[in-house]
C-alpha cells in the first residue's frame, strides 16, 4: 500500500494505491522538454500521473516504488512458488543469467543441480531470492571495474599445423583497447565500415601489434593503415596536456623543467654518471612498454566511464568513449586535497573524514586470499602465536575488568583485541580448510558452552550500552562478516561453514534471547 | 600553541609539538642569535619545514626593529608549492592570534613559464621560447616602436603593470604560483614582473636553489637582497651537486653549428646597421672605450641572463681593445669556434686543466685569456645594440661565450674533458667538450659571505662533518637530531637473498643474472599481496629499470603484480611521469592500491613524498652508485682527494647511500605515519656501506633484519603491518614523551630541563 500526498500544504488530497495493483510505471526522460512526470498504471488499466518539481525528486520516488514493488513481488512469489509457474519475465531471466555469468561458484552449482535435474530451475533460484533481489537493486549503484590484465597479454591460439593464429576478442577487450588507444578508436570510427569490415580492422590491428613486437616497424610504415596503429598517439598527447592543467601542483614536475636554469641547453653537467645514458631513438614509431603500462593502469583506474552503453555494437562503444573523454574540471577538490596534505595529522585534534562504504563484488575472493596468507605463514610464526584459549582468556579477563571498573578508553586494550581477532581469523580459515577431515569440530564448540554465552552476552550488553566504542563495532563487524561469509558461500562447503558460523550466531542469538527474557522477567516482577 | 624559546615567543599552528621540533627551533634560534650559519639534520617526517618557518617568522615578530627576511630555497617547484602551503597555514594561525601585525608578504618566485598568464606567450612549449616570446612583447625598443607602429604586438598585462608603476603592489598574504597568477589575471597585471618587483618588499621569498646559487640567474634576481636575510636551503643533501652544476658548461657539435649560424645572423645584422644606423655601433664602441660598466645601464630588466662567473670574480675594467669593434669580436668568436671544432675531433678522451687549455688556445688561435674573460659581457652588449629579442635562437652562441668566460676566469677547481663518445654507448659517436666544476664551495661562497645566516637542512646530511668540508664554511651550529618514536613506525630491512637463498645484488656482474631478476620480482609479487595501498620501488637507473620490467613482463611476474595492484612507472618524459604520479595517488586514495616504479637520482626521488597511504613500503633495488667510470666523476674524485683528503671509495659510498636514504626516507610524514623500507642488495649487509645511512634509519635497523631472505622479509612485513594497524597512545608511553603539549613546554621552561623528552 502506497500513500501519495501532494507537496502542497493547502490541498489535502491524498491518493492510496495498492502496491500489488501497480502494473507498470513510466516516466519522462530527463532532458526532454516535458516536465518530470511519473505515470503509474494499475492492473485495471487506470493510470495516475504525478508531476514533480524536479527530476531528482522524481527519481527518488521512482526508486522507492521500485523497491516497494520488488518487496511485494517477493511476497506474492512465495505463494506462487508452490504452483510451478513457468512465466518468467524476460528481465528476471536476464538477471539470473547475468548472475550466473559473474559468479563462477554459482555457475558450478547451477550446473551440478539443475542440469543434472536434481533441482528445477525455480527451486534453485527460490533459495537465492536474496541474491537476486540484492543484485537488482545494487546493480544500478555500482559499476564493475575493469580487469587489470594488459591487452597485450592476450595470447593468440594457434592450430599448430599452419601459421594461422586466432585472436578471440570480447567486448571487454575491445573496450580496453579503445580506452587505452584513442588513435585506434578514432581509426575505427573513420574506417569501419566505410573502408573495411570490422574483422579486417582487427586483423590489421593485431598484425601491426605483431610487427611492433618483433621490432619490424619498417614494414608497417609502408602500409598507411598499419602505420596508424603505430605512430605516436596525438589524441593521447592532447589529453595529457589537458590533464596536466588540473594536476596537483605539489606533483607537477613539468613546472620544474620550466624553472630550472640548469636545463638551459648545454649548461650543467652532462656526462658524470648520475644522468642516465639514453639510447637516442630516431625511430618515429617509438612507443615503450613503460608508456603502455602507465596508460593501461590509468584506464583501469578510471574504470568504465560510459555507464549507460551496454551495447555489443563496437561502433557505438567507440563513439560513446570519444564523447566521454571530455576532461572535467575538479579544481576545488584539488585545492582541498592540497591543503589537507600540508597539515600534520597527529599534531592536532583528529579530523573526521567522510567514510565511503566498502563494497566488494565477491567478498569470498577477499576472505579466501586472506586464508591463503595465513596458511603460507612460516611455521615459526604460528608457534609463537597464542592459541585460541589464550586469546579467549585474554578477552574474558578484559571483560571482567570492564565489569569491575567500568568502561575506560580505549575500551579493550589494543593488544588484547589484536590477539583475539588474529586467532579468530586464523581459526576460521584453518577450520575451513581442515573441514572434511573432521567436520564436526569447530573452534567455538571446543569452548565450554556456558562461559561462551556469558562472554557474548556481556559483550552484547556493553555494546548496547556504548554503541560507539571501537571494540563493539569490531565485534558487530565480525558478526556481519560471518553472515556475509555464510551468504557468499553457496557451495557444498556451505554446510560445514554454516556449522562453523552457526555456533557463533547461536551464541549471539542465545545472548539476545537471554537478555530479552531477563528483561521480561524483570518487567513481569515489577508488574 | 604559543610558547617561549628564551626571549622569542613562538607561534606554532598546532596543538602539540614533537620534542625534536622544539629542539630544532632552539638550535636554530641560537644560530640566528649568533648571526652565523648552521647545519641541521632532522629525520623526514618530523615536521622540519613547519618548525623552521614558525621559528623564523616568530623571530621576526620578536625583533620588530630589525626585521629579518627569509629566503627559502627548495630544489623543485612542487616543493616550493608545498612549503607555501604550510606557510599559509602558519600565517593564518599567526594572524588569528596577533592580528594585523603578523601580516607578512610571502611569494613564490619562478620563471615566466610558470607565472605568465598571457595565453599567446604560454603557447610556446619550453621555457626559453616562453622567455623569448615575452621579450618580444616587453623589450623597451619593441615598446618604443609600438608608439609609431600600432601593429606591433605588446602584452596587455605588462602594459597595465607598467602603467600602474609604483602602485602595482601585492597586498600582504601568502602567494603560491597559482595565487599569483590568479591575482595577476584579476588585476590585469603581469604576475611575473609583479613578483619580481615584490622581491624587495617581501618578508618571505620561496624559490629554487638556482636563483641564489647560479650566478647567471642570481645576478638578475637575487642581487638586491639585503644582508639581514636568513637563507634556508631545504632538502640540501645534494647541494654540492647543484653548486657544481651551476658553474659547468659543455659544448657539442650541435652547439658549434648553432653558434656558427648565430654568428652569420649577427654579421648580417651588423652590416644592416652599418648601412642604416651606423651611429649606433659607433656609440657602443665609444661606450666600451670609456669602460662604462655594462651592467649599469641594464638594471631592472632581464633581457639576458647574468654573467656566468661569480660576482667578485668579474673584472670591473674596460673591455679589451681587440674586441671592442663588433666585427672584430665576431672574428674572435669565429676563431674560437674553429678551435673548439678541432678539439672535438678527437678520438681519445682528453683531460686538461683550464690553464693549459687557455695557453694552447692562445698559441693556436691567438685568443688571450683576458679576451676570453670578457666574451660574455661583449656578447651581451652587442646583442642589446643590435636589438635582438628572439634570445632562444641565440642560445648556442651564449653557451660558447659562457664557456669562454668561465674558462678564462677560473684557473683551479675546474677541468676540461673531451670525450668522443659516451663510455656506455661506444657505438654512437657524440663528441662533447665539458668544462666541469669540481669545487662546490665556489658557487656557494658568495651566499655565505653575503647573508648573515645560512641554514642548511635535510633529512639526510650524514656524515654531517663532510658538508662543511665540501662547501668550506664554518657553521656555528651543526647537529643531527634523532627521532623520538612513539612506536617503531619505521621498519627498515636488508634483504640479501631470495627465497631460493641465492644472493641478490645489482653489482655489475650480477645484475642481469636471471636468478636475481626473478628473485627481485618474486619479492615484489609477495609484497604487493600483503601490503595495503601504495608500494614504491626504486631502481638504480632508467636502463636497469627498463630491462628488468621488460623481463618481468615476459616471465609473467608483472601480470602477477598487476593482479594485486595497478602499476605506474616513472619515465623520462616529465609530463607522463607527472600524470602517472597523479594517477598513482588517486589509486591509493580510492583504495585500489598501486605500485610505483621509480629511479634513484631521478626526478621523482628528488622531491615527491610517498607519505601515509601513498607509500607503506619502499623497496630500494640495489645500491645507487654513480657510474664510476665516468671521466667527470673521476676528475672530481681526484680533486676531492687532493684538496680535502676525501677518499674515493668513501665519497662514492657516501653519495650512493645518501641517495638510497633519500629514496626510502620519503615514506614518513609524521609519527602517526608508518612504513617499511627494504634495501634489496647483499651489499647493504656490509658494515662499511650500511653505516653511512642516517642515524634515524640505523637506529631502527635491528640486527635480526640485516640478512633476510624473501620469505623472512614477508613474515616480518606481515607482523609489522598488523601491529601498526592497532590504535596507540599518541602522546607516548612510559615517561618517554613524544608529543608535547603547551603544559609540557611550560613545565620544561620552568625546570630548565631541556632534554626531558629523551
Amino acid at each position: 500500500m502506497l500513500l501519495f500526498v501532494p507537496n502542497d500544504p493547502k490541498s489535502d488530497l491524498k491518493l492510496k494505491v495498492q502496491t500489488h495493483n501497480i502494473k507498470s510505471q513510466k516516466y519522462t526522460k530527463q532532458g526532454s522538454n516535458k516536465p518530470p512526470w511519473l505515470n503509474l498504471t494499475n492492473k485495471q488499466g487506470r493510470s495516475h500521473i504525478f508531476e514533480f518539481e524536479n527530476y531528482p525528486d522524481m527519481h527518488a520516488c521512482r526508486d522507492f516504488i521500485t523497491k516497494a514493488l520488488a518487496k511485494c513481488d517477493e511476497e506474492s512469489n512465495k505463494s506462487v512458488v508452490s504452483t510451478p509457474s513457468e512465466q518468467l519475465s524476460m528481465a528476471e531471466f536476464e538477471l539470473r543469467f547475468k548472475l550466473l555469468r559473474e559468479n563462477s561458484e554459482l555457475q558450478k552449482l547451477h550446473k551440478q543441480f539443475v542440469e543434472s535435474k536434481v533441482l528445477t530451475e525455480d527451486e534453485f533460484w527460490s533459495t537465492r531470492k536474496k541474491l537476486l533481489g540484492k543484485y537488482s537493486i545494487r546493480k544500478s549503484k555500482q559499476q564493475m571495474g575493469l580487469k587489470s590484465m594488459m591487452v597485450s597479454g592476450i595470447k593468440p591460439s594457434s592450430d599448430g599445423r599452419t601459421n594461422r593464429v586466432t585472436f578471440t576478442l570480447t567486448s571487454e577487450i575491445i573496450f580496453q583497447i579503445f580506452a587505452e588507444k584513442p588513435a585506434v578508436r578514432q581509426a575505427f570510427i573513420d574506417y569501419v565500415p566505410k573502408k573495411m569490415t570490422e574483422k579486417d580492422f582487427w586483423t590489421k590491428y593485431f598484425r601491426a601489434e605483431y610487427l611492433y613486437s618483433t621490432k619490424n616497424t619498417a614494414e608497417a610504415a609502408e602500409d598507411e593503415e598499419l602505420a596508424v596503429f603505430l605512430k605516436p598517439d596525438e589524441i593521447l598527447a592532447r589529453e595529457a596536456r589537458q590533464k596536466m592543467r588540473r594536476v596537483d601542483p605539489t606533483l607537477d614536475m613539468d613546472a620544474d623543467q620550466g624553472d630550472d636554469y640548469t636545463h638551459l641547453m648545454d649548461h650543467g653537467i652532462q656526462r658524470d654518471g648520475t644522468n642516465d645514458a639514453v639510447e637516442p631513438q630516431n625511430d618515429q614509431h617509438r612507443r615503450s612498454l613503460l608508456q603502455d603500462l602507465n596508460r593501461h593502469a590509468a584506464v583501469v583506474l578510471e574504470g568504465r566511464c560510459i555507464v549507460d552503453v551496454e551495447s555489443e555494437e563496437t561502433r557505438i562503444v567507440a563513439e560513446a568513449l570519444t564523447r566521454a573523454k571530455q576532461v572535467s574540471k575538479a579544481n576545488q577538490e584539488r585545492l582541498e586535497r592540497m591543503s589537507r596534505a600540508a597539515e600534520m595529522e597527529d599534531l592536532q585534534a583528529p579530523q573526521n573524514f567522510p567514510l565511503a562504504p566498502l563494497s566488494i563484488k565477491d567478498p569470498r575472493d577477499y576472505f579466501e586470499s586472506q586464508q591463503g596468507n595465513v596458511l603460507s605463514e612460516p611455521r615459526g610464526a604460528r608457534a609463537s602465536k597464542r592459541n585460541v584459549y589464550e586469546a579467549y582468556g585474554l578477552l574474558k579477563e578484559s571483560i571482567l575488568e570492564i565489569r569491575m571498573t567500568g568502561l575506560s578508553d580505549p575500551l579493550v586494550k589494543p593488544e588484547v583485541s589484536f590477539e583475539v581477532f588474529s586467532s579468530l581469523t586464523r581459526t576460521i580459515s584453518t577450520a575451513k580448510n581442515i573441514i572434511g577431515k573432521n567436520p564436526r569440530e569447530s573452534f567455538l564448540d571446543r569452548l565450554p558452552k556456558s562461559t561462551k554465552d556469558e562472554v557474548i552476552h556481556d559483550v552484547i550488553f556493553n555494546h548496547a550500552a556504548t554503541p560507539s566504542n571501537p571494540c563493539s563495532r569490531n565485534l558487530t563487524a565480525y558478526g556481519l562478516m560471518c553472515m556475509a561469509m555464510k551468504q557468499s558461500v553457496q557451495s557444498d562447503l556451505r554446510h560445514q561453514v554454516s556449522l562453523l558460523v552457526r555456533s557463533m550466531q547461536q551464541a549471539l542469538d542465545a545472548a539476545f534471547q537471554h537478555y530479552e527474557s531477563d528483561l521480561q522477567r524483570r518487567t513481569a516482577k515489577i508488574a | 600553541m604559543i610558547f617561549k624559546i628564551e626571549d622569542v615567543t613562538v607561534y606554532f599552528p598546532y596543538d602539540n609539538i614533537y620534542p625534536e621540533q622544539y629542539e630544532y627551533m632552539v638550535e636554530l634560534k641560537r644560530a640566528l642569535d649568533a648571526k652565523g650559519h648552521c647545519l641541521l639534520e632532522m629525520p623526514t617526517g618530523t615536521g622540519k619545514t613547519i618548525a623552521l618557518l614558525s621559528l623564523i617568522t616568530s623571530y621576526r615578530l620578536s625583533r620588530p626593529d630589525s626585521p629579518i627576511k627569509l629566503v627559502y630555497c627548495t630544489r623543485t617547484v612542487h616543493e616550493m608549492e608545498k612549503t607555501l602551503g604550510e606557510l599559509k597555514l602558519l600565517h593564518d594561525y599567526q594572524v588569528r592570534h596577533l592580528g594585523a601585525q603578523a601580516m607578512i608578504l610571502a611569494i613564490g618566485l619562478s620563471s615566466r613559464k610558470n607565472l605568465c598568464v598571457n595565453t599567446k606567450v604560454l603557447a610556446a612549449e619550453n621555457r626559453d621560447s616562453v622567455d623569448a616570446a615575452c621579450r618580444k612583447r616587453t623589450a623597451s625598443w619593441v615598446r618604443a616602436l609600438s608608439t609609431e607602429n600600432p601593429n606591433v604586438e605588446l602584452c596587455d598585462y605588462f602594459e597595465n603593470y607598467e602603467k600602474a608603476a609604483d602602485n602595482a603592489l601585492l597586498p600582504p598574504g601568502v602567494y603560491t604560483l597559482e595565487d599569483l597568477r590568479a591575482f595577476g589575471k584579476n588585476r590585469g597585471w603581469c604576475p611575473y614582473f609583479l613578483a619580481r618587483h615584490m622581491v624587495q618588499f617581501a618578508n618571505v621569498i620561496v624559490y629554487s636553489y638556482q636563483y641564489l646559487l647560479d650566478p647567471k640567474v642570481a645576478g638578475i634576481i637575487s642581487k638586491e637582497l639585503q644582508k639581514e636575510s636568513v637563507v634556508v636551503f631545504d632538502e640540501a643533501h645534494n647541494i654540492d651537486n647543484v653548486c657544481i652544476e651551476a658553474l659547468s658548461v659543455s659544448v657539442r657539435r650541435v652547439t658549434l653549428e648553432g653558434a656558427n649560424r648565430n654568428l652569420n645572423k649577427i654579421r648580417q645584422e651588423i652590416d644592416r646597421f652599418k648601412a642604416t644606423d651606423a651611429g649606433r655601433l659607433r656609440a657602443e664602441y665609444n661606450r666600451l672605450v670609456e669602460g662604462l660598466a655594462l651592467r649599469g645601464d641594464l638594471s631592472g630588466s632581464d633581457q639576458w641572463l647574468a654573467n656566468p662567473a661569480l660576482p667578485h670574480d668579474i673584472l670591473k675594467e674596460a673591455v679589451p681593445g681587440n674586441i671592442r669593434r663588433a666585427e672584430h669580436f665576431v672574428h674572435v668568436l669565429r676563431r674560437l669556434l674553429q678551435y673548439l671544432g678541432v678539439r672535438l675531433d678527437t678520438e681519445n678522451v682528453e683531460k686538461e686543466s683550464p690553464v693549459s687549455f687557455v695557453s694552447s688556445l692562445n698559441s693556436q688561435a691567438g685568443i688571450e685569456q683576458k679576451t676570453l674573460k670578457f666574451c660574455y659581457d661583449r656578447l651581451q652588449s652587442l646583442m642589446l645594440t643590435l636589438e635582438i629579442t628572439d634570445t632562444d635562437e641565440f642560445l648556442p652562441i651564449q653557451t660558447v661565450c659562457d664557456f669562454a668566460t668561465l674558462v678564462g676566469t677560473y684557473a683551479r677547481g675546474f677541468s676540461i674533458i673531451i670525450e668522443p663518445y659516451d663510455e656506455r654507448m661506444p657505438h654512437i659517436p657524440d663528441p662533447i667538450l665539458q668544462l666541469s666544476c669540481h669545487d662546490a664551495s665556489l658557487a656557494i661562497k658568495p651566499v655565505f659571505d653575503r647573508f648573515q645566516s645560512v641554514v642548511i637542512t635535510s633529512g639526510t646530511l650524514s656524515p654531517i662533518d663532510l658538508y662543511p668540508r665540501l662547501l668550506s664554511f664554518t657553521p656555528v651550529v651543526s647537529r643531527s637530531f634523532k627521532m623520538s618514536m612513539t612506536r617503531d613506525c619505521i621498519c627498515p630491512m636488508v634483504l640479501t637473498r631470495g627465497s631460493d637463498q641465492l644472493p641478490v645484488s645489482t653489482k655489475f656482474d650480477m645484475r642481469s643474472d636471471p636468478g636475481v631478476v626473478r628473485n627481485y620480482g618474486k619479492l615484489l609479487v609477495e609484497m604487493v599481496s600483503i601490503v595495503p595501498d601504495g608500494v614504491v620501488c626504486f631502481f638504480v637507473s632508467y636502463s636497469y629499470m627498463d630491462g628488468i620490467i621488460a623481463t618481468w613482463n615476459e616471465t609473467g611476474i608483472l601480470k602477477e603484480i598487476m593482479q594485486q595492484k595497478l602499476v605506474f612507472i616513472e619515465t623520462q618524459d616529465v609530463v607522463e611521469t607527472t600524470l602517472a604520479l597523479d594517477n598513482y595517488r588517486r589509486a591509493c586514495d580510492c583504495g585500489r592500491g598501486a605500485v610505483f616504479f621509480s629511479v634513484a637520482r631521478g626526478k621523482v626521488a628528488e622531491g615527491i613524498d610517498f607519505d601515509r597511504h601513498y607509500g607503506r613500503l619502499v623497496v630500494m633495488y640495489g645500491v645507487p652508485f654513480q657510474y664510476t667510470l665516468s671521466k667527470i666523476l673521476r676528475a672530481r674524485l681526484e680533486y676531492l682527494h687532493d684538496t680535502f683528503q676525501i677518499k674515493e671509495g668513501d665519497f662514492l659510498t657516501f653519495d650512493a647511500l645518501r641517495q638510497a636514504a633519500q629514496c626510502v626516507g620519503r615514506v614518513i610524514r609524521s609519527k602517526a605515519d608508518y612504513g617499511m623500507m627494504i634495501f634489496a642488495d647483499k651489499r647493504y649487509s656490509r658494515h662499511d656501506k650500511r653505516s653511512k645511512l642516517p642515524g634515524w634509519i640505523l637506529s631502527h635497523l635491528r640486527d635480526a633484519h640485516l640478512n633476510l631472505s624473501t620469505d623472512m622479509a614477508i613474515h616480518i612485513a606481515r607482523e609489522f603491518l598488523r601491529k601498526m594497524a592497532q590504535p596507540y597512545d599518541k602522546a607516548g608511553t612510559m615517561g618517554r614523551k613524544t608529543l608535547l603539549t603547551q603544559e609540557d613546554l611550560e613545565k620544561m621552561a620552568e625546570t630548565g630541563v631541556q632534554d626531558m623528552a629523551y
